[in-house]
């Protein structure tokens, strides 16, 4: 403003219309602070997606022939690929028996350690392990704990005379195998993320309800914890379906998609086709209906959920 | 010892930029020659020792290793992306069931001429059939360094309860799945064997081959598993129906069979290391050949071949002494000492300088050294969907191990999936 103020007055509004964040300086500085993150964003992530859209309408293939303009015939390949297919609906089984089993199994310990007197800080850290530790590593502890012959788990059955299960080697199985081990992967994250939720809720609102007539627990936690997770629940179940979604580790170090596929996965499938059968151009397009799916699920839950979250 | 290795391999690397300028001038240009391998959880202390052999050899040439890939298939793709964006090593040890895929793309440098130049191969150690392995068309893509064949390992200690002699494992496949039928009976938790099919379409391979089929037609346009295919497909049947196998992955099967609680397994003999190094002590390892299919049978080859990247014509003479230096007796007798690998030079087999002494001494080696004889190249299919084609035959093959299919289905199913993804004329 008071460089503004110097200049001659004849002179001001010709340089007022040629330059005229000149007389803004806020919108300057605005700028300027939002150019970083800005420029990280676009390099980041809005020219990759970009890359991605264009790579995927094309036939690219790692050291094959020059690419090729293809227009929509991956995706039109998708459509009448069964191993896609296969996939796509596997990892929806897989989100879908996951996310609420790791939200709901997560709240209730979450209560436990909240209401518990000793040894929440002991509780917490056990139950954030698995979120800590390498899975990777811990495949291998899951492949000898699942074991058809040998692993504790079917011994530990057998102790109630109940037949030995092929956890991963059978067709039949191996989904719901990975869906345990999702669950236990998870479930410390949202135990952490909950715990922090009701930390937030101040007492003398149960303490209220509580003189106003609700004695028992179970009444307190439908009057006023539930209502005021809303905010954590929904963010947890953002978070928690988007980590669903992007399953593959499990399946890549445990069972390679097998046996036949049952255990494919979108993620699998698509570093498959991009990295093992180097078709970039088919891997693309994949991804893009992986962020599609990740897109829609945040879009559906921010919009039906957000608006009745908030208790203010 | 690791110290001194690192020493030995980083002196002549230092001293190199130092020694430019003299020689620059002289007749003689030191070259440094970049090599690129993968698994170094098999090969970095072969390859270091061959780098100290190669140098004390050829004192104008230094050996530089560049991170190896800790798969064949990064292997690869690290070689596809640098030969897109620059930066290629001179030499890549890579998987010789891919070097369809490099030749067809023009990656790897055609050394039939270096070869030809240098005089009769089988005087150096080559058979035609060694160098057939790493022959795609008239191309010869590289030289084979560590070939390995499918063999049989299997716990004496089981054989011994479920009433067999570990001395005289039967020859045949209805004496070994009579034979895995009383281990799976023993009870205990104890499973009768696994034939290793799943990963890739190898150990398939070695069935059809058994019944002296073959892939595809002879001009690569059908598929053509045939007759062979189906009996094949009923072998594998039979070992679930007669032999007990269950439907496990190799890694479940490999826990088992190191806690003593399988009886035999069929793999590659690239895993005696591994297996030497895991059993646990109520196991006592023993390996024998294959069951005979059919008199003539034969079997894949797996393993890896060394192969030429460079096109600079100087750099070339060095690398090409390097690949006979590593395909030479010297490089394979060292191979084959660190790894389980059979050698593909036959100067080295009855020699003791060499290894004579070594397979008298180490009976768990022998079975795959006999088994030479049978090796034919590990079919490579042509086009870009090579490794998806393996993976719906391994698809395929689990339905009959899952006895959700009959062979007959299977066979079709697989025919006309497999057909789908060659290459239209």
């Amino acid at each position: 403003m008071s460089e503004a103020a110097r200049l001659p007055a004849a002179l001001e509004p010709r340089l007022q219309s040629r330059l005229p964040w000149r007389l803004h300086p806020e919108a300057m500085a605005g700028l300027l602070l939002a150019g970083p993150a800005v420029l990280a964003l676009t390099l980041l992530l809005l020219l990759p997606t970009a890359a991605l859209l264009v790579l995927s309408l094309t036939d690219m293939e790692l050291g094959g022939p020059p690419l090729r303009w293809i227009g929509l015939a991956n995706y039109a390949e998708l459509l009448g690929d069964p191993g896609f297919r296969i996939a796509l609906r596997n990892t929806l089984v897989y989100v879908a028996a996951v996310l609420p089993l790791s939200v709901a199994l997560g709240l209730g310990l979450a209560l436990l350690i909240e209401g518990g007197t000793r040894g929440r800080a002991f509780f917490r850290a056990v139950f954030f392990l698995p979120v800590v530790s390498l899975l990777v590593s811990m495949a291998t502890a899951w492949e000898y704990l699942l074991h058809p012959t040998i692993g504790p788990l079917n011994r530990a059955l057998a102790a109630f005379g109940i037949a030995p299960v092929n956890w991963l080697g059978s067709s039949d199985w191996v989904l719901t195998s990975l869906c345990m081990i999702g669950v236990w992967e998870n479930l410390g994250y949202v135990v952490v993320l909950f715990l922090a939720g009701l930390t937030a809720i101040p007492p003398e609102l149960r303490a209220a309800a509580e003189t106003d007539g609700a004695r028992r627990g179970w009444d307190r936690f439908w009057l006023v914890t539930w209502p005021m997770l809303g905010p954590t629940t929904l963010f947890v179940v953002t978070i928690t379906a988007i980590r669903c979604l992007r399953v593959f580790d499990t399946v890549a170090t445990l069972t390679q998609g097998g046996p036949n596929k049952a255990s494919e996965v979108l993620l699998h499938e698509m570093y498959l086709e991009g990295f093992t059968y180097f078709r970039i151009g088919y891997s693309a397009a994949i991804t893009v209906v992986f962020l599609v799916v990740v897109l829609g699920l945040v879009l559906l839950q921010t919009r039906v959920l957000e608006r009745r979250v908030h208790y203010q | 010892m690791k110290l001194t290795r690192r020493l030995l391999l980083a002196t002549p690397l230092a001293a190199a930029p130092l020694a430019m300028p003299f020689l620059s001038r002289g007749a003689l240009a030191a070259t440094e020659l970049s090599v690129h391998y993968p698994m170094p959880s098999f090969f970095k202390d072969v390859m270091d020792k061959l780098a100290v052999a190669f140098q004390k050899e050829n004192p104008g040439i230094t050996v530089r290793f560049p991170a190896p890939s800790p798969t064949y298939e990064d292997g690869l793709q690290q070689v596809i992306r640098q030969a897109a964006t620059g930066g290629l090593p001179d030499i890549s040890f890579q998987g010789l069931n891919r070097l369809r895929f490099l030749a067809e793309r023009d990656i790897v440098v055609d050394v039939a001429p270096l070869l030809a130049k240098d005089g009769d191969p089988a005087k150096a150690g080559w058979t035609p059939g060694i160098l057939a392995l790493a022959q795609v068309g008239a191309k010869q893509t590289g030289l084979t360094f560590s070939a390995s064949n499918p063999i049989c390992y299997y716990n004496a200690n089981l054989v011994r309860r479920a009433g067999g002699d570990p001395d005289k494992f039967p020859t045949d496949w209805d004496g070994v799945l009579a034979l895995a039928a009383r281990i799976a009976a023993l009870g205990d938790g104890i499973s009768s064997m696994h034939y290793r099919w799943p990963g890739d379409d190898w150990m398939f391979s070695a069935l059809l081959y058994g019944y002296g089929g073959h892939m595809l037609s002879a001009d690569e346009t059908k598929v053509d598993f045939g007759q062979p295919g189906l009996h094949a497909l009923q072998l594998l049947d039979r070992m679930v129906k007669v032999g007990k196998m269950p439907p496990l992955t190799s890694e479940a099967a490999f826990q088992a069979f190191y806690a003593g609680k399988l009886g035999i397994i069929m793999g590659t003999t690239a895993y005696i290391g591994q297996f030497q190094k895991s059993i646990g002590p109520q196991v006592e390892l023993r390996t024998t050949r294959m069951p005979i299919i059919t008199p003539g049978g034969k079997l894949p080859t797996g393993g890896n071949a060394v192969v030429m990247l460079t096109k600079d014509p100087a750099r070339q003479q060095a690398a090409w002494a390097f690949m006979r230096f590593a395909a030479g007796p010297v490089g394979q007798t060292i191979m084959v000492r660190g790894t389980g690998y059979v050698p593909s030079n036959t100067l080295t087999l009855h020699d003791d300088r060499y290894l004579g002494a070594f397979y008298r001494e180490n009976p768990l080696f022998r079975p795959a050294e006999e088994q030479i004889p049978l090796m034919q190249p590990w079919y490579a299919f042509p086009g870009s969907n090579g490794v998806r084609i393996t993976q719906t035959i391994v698809d395929n093959l689990a339905r009959i191990v899952e006895q959700r299919a009959t062979p007959e289905q299977v066979l079709a199913d697989m025919t006309a999936q497999v057909q789908k993804l060659l290459p239209r004329a």
